[in-house]
């Protein structure tokens, strides 16, 4: 390749690339508003104050920022805004380890910036960040009956949900899609081999019909 | 030396290594703030804005001070405008001085970074460009002049240059690059989206086309090759620098609130951004293997190869590692990303520039022999030093994305209680590194001096 190929191939590929992130660009502002909730004034005034007392500096926001303090991006969807209002007030006050200070916060401030966390909170942000694999498989407080069956019975041991268990048997993290009949799951547990050809599964026979009626329900939600 | 108003490169190269100085003090006030977060009179987050400010800032001045050397030489004419050059280095250094003022003042008191015309007055608070829009304002007005007592030079005698060509184009480019962080937006989307326009093209696009063309001018200086060999690489190196990197800047629009197809730009293409750093490596290998003759300048020769290799490790290899949408959905937003900042911005800008001054100041100096052992030495310390402060940072990285994005464990209590060790190791080599540094700066400084006299 001659010199001249060369710069040329350069110049005209960067700008062609410069285009295509134009187009892209173009194309992605047409699409954000619809991704997010509306920006209310309380949002704006929520932004303006994150800007202010430079909260980047410590914390990340969308995974950006100083990850020196934990991310912002979905913060109100675990905890409720009047606990981090108070805790945004005064830190250590709420938690007497904590090594974020006392900012100086107005009451109103604090409110406009809870508007504008709640906000990041609602944005479509791809999934991210995933729930935790060993914390979504464990069952929380809003686990029903059947998953606490499906624990009980170890179905674990050879069935994956969400990337937790074993692998001797299929993955259940989306079953419900598959299968959404609760009579097939149920007839599937007592007898496999009779529903799946050749299944290496064992029969769940001789649990209640209350029981697998729960596993069941609960396999359903797994979409 | 051939052209005295080359000179003014020095006192950008001054003004860089002490700032380069400052940004380590801070760094290491920062590190033990992940230990004891009352530390010092500032909170972390003033330490860390001054942290990673100075880098740009002195990297920056270091690229100025660069460019004032290479194109006299190039254009085979003095400087257009030597007074204009001292405007500028002046105006520039009042203007960070005032900056740095402000962060403080608002580290102090919070409530003094007040809104101004609709802006902040003392810190943007946006990462990396925290600059108020006045200093913003400047900041333009100085890079403009530059720009333009640069491109007035060339045109004195017309002779355009490959390197010139490339090395001025990535400071246009770089300046275009600053106006879309100058606009407000009420959505953080789209604050996040413009924001990594700049931060991504200066350093993934406009910085690296100023690093491909001071590595072909350096490789010409040190070793006499052919400038027409060396400028076809030095079009395929920046050639692919472009094209994975400027639509690799979807690798930061994964996760922002942005469509999903960015997955797909940004994977498929900064999973190709190393290939043009590997191939710098490459030509800096090349180059000094079929070199006849001696070399007079080994330390300025082995910078260079050394900005090339870590380079490639630190923007390429530790990089590419979080890149794919499938690891970073772990990663992002853990240590992991603080590990490659950091050996990314060393290998690829410190190392340039570091490279830069010891192959310009002995002419700049008027001196052909002198006393090389203080460069190794800073670049041992420098480089040791780094190397493990990175292991540190990414064996962290990796404790925090298992316990805190795997298992759920809460952030605090994995920075507290888990990762504790990490940061007592980090602080420990960033004093390593600060050795290192007071050798540069002693050296940089005092460097052919004695020789001359």
């Amino acid at each position: 390749m001659s010199n001249n190929a060369a710069k040329h191939l350069f110049i005209w590929g960067s700008v062609l690339c410069f285009v295509i992130l134009i187009v892209l660009t173009v194309d992605t502002m047409g699409k954000l508003d619809q991704r997010a909730p509306e920006i209310t004034a309380e949002v704006d005034e929520g932004k303006k104050v994150w800007h202010k007392y430079d909260c980047i500096g410590c914390h990340t926001i969308f995974g950006n920022g100083s990850y020196f303090a934990p991310d912002m991006t979905k913060v109100t969807v675990r905890k409720p805004t009047g606990y981090l209002k108070k805790f945004i007030m005064n830190p250590r006050a709420i938690k007497p380890d904590s090594a974020m200070p006392v900012l100086g916060l107005t009451d109103k401030e604090a409110d406009n910036l809870m508007a504008f966390l709640d906000w990041t909170s609602k944005v479509d942000t791809n999934g991210w960040p995933p729930a935790p694999i060993l914390a979504s498989a464990r069952m929380d407080k809003t686990a029903g009956a059947g998953q606490v069956l499906f624990y009980r019975y170890d179905c674990a041991a050879c069935h994956e949900i969400g990337g937790m268990g074993g692998v001797a048997g299929p993955d259940l993290t989306h079953v419900g899609s598959k299968h959404p009949d609760m009579e097939w799951h149920i007839r599937h547990l007592r007898s496999p081999e009779t529903v799946v050809p050749d299944s290496a599964m064992p029969s769940f026979d001789h649990l209640t019909d209350q029981e697998l009626k729960e596993i069941a329900e609960y396999m359903i939600t797994l979409k | 030396m051939q052209y005295q108003s080359q000179k003014i490169a020095l006192n950008f190269y001054t003004a860089a290594v002490l700032l380069f100085l400052v940004q380590v003090l801070v760094g290491i006030i920062a590190a033990l703030q992940f230990m004891w977060p009352d530390f010092f009179i500032l909170n972390f987050n003033t330490i860390r804005t001054l942290h990673i400010n100075a880098l740009v800032v002195w990297l920056l001045l270091g690229m100025m001070g660069a460019t004032y050397y290479v194109i006299p030489e190039e254009s085979e004419t003095e400087l257009w405008s030597v007074p204009l050059a001292q405007l500028q280095f002046w105006a520039t250094v009042l203007a960070v001085s005032l900056v740095v003022v402000g962060y403080i003042i608002m580290g102090i008191n919070p409530q003094a970074n007040t809104q101004i015309f609709g802006t902040l007055l003392l810190n943007e608070g946006r990462e990396y460009i925290e600059a108020p829009r006045w200093a913003d304002i400047l900041i333009v007005v100085s890079v403009l002049l530059f720009l333009l007592n640069c491109f007035m030079t060339v045109l004195k005698t017309k002779k355009f240059t490959a390197v010139q060509g490339v090395l001025l184009g990535g400071l246009t480019f770089l300046a275009l690059m600053y106006l879309p962080g100058m606009f407000y937006t009420n959505s953080m989307v789209k604050d996040q989206f413009w924001w990594w326009w700049v931060v991504h093209l200066w350093v993934e696009g406009s910085w690296e086309l100023i690093a491909a063309a001071l590595l072909a001018f350096m490789l010409h200086k040190l070793l006499g090759t052919e400038v027409k060999v060396l400028a076809k690489w030095m079009y395929i190196e920046v050639g692919l620098v472009l094209f994975t990197g400027i639509l690799g800047l979807g690798h930061h629009y994964y996760w922002i609130g942005t469509p999903g197809y960015w997955l797909w730009v940004g994977g498929i293409f900064s999973s190709l951004e190393p290939i043009p750093l590997l191939l710098m490596v490459w030509d800096a290998f090349r180059t000094t293997r079929e070199t006849r003759g001696v070399v007079s300048n080994r330390v300025g020769l082995y910078l260079t190869v050394s900005h090339a290799i870590f380079n490639f490790v630190g923007a390429g290899l530790w990089g590419v590692v979080h890149t794919l949408p499938q690891v970073n959905k772990w990663t992002h937003g853990t240590q992991v990303t603080t590990a490659h900042g950091h050996l990314a911005f060393y290998g690829a800008y410190v190392l340039l520039i570091v490279a830069m001054m010891y192959v310009t100041i002995p002419s700049l100096r008027g001196v052909k022999e002198f006393n090389q052992s203080k460069g190794y030495q800073a670049f041992w310390w420098m480089t040791i030093s780094m190397i493990f402060i990175v292991i540190t940072i990414t064996g962290a990285g990796m404790v925090q994305t298992y316990l805190e994005r795997l298992f759920g464990l809460d952030y605090v209590a994995v920075k507290a209680g888990y990762n504790l060790w990490f940061w007592i190791f980090r602080a420990i080599f960033g004093v390593g590194f600060l050795v290192g540094v007071l050798i540069l700066v002693v050296d940089v400084l005092t460097l052919g001096k004695k020789a001359a006299a």
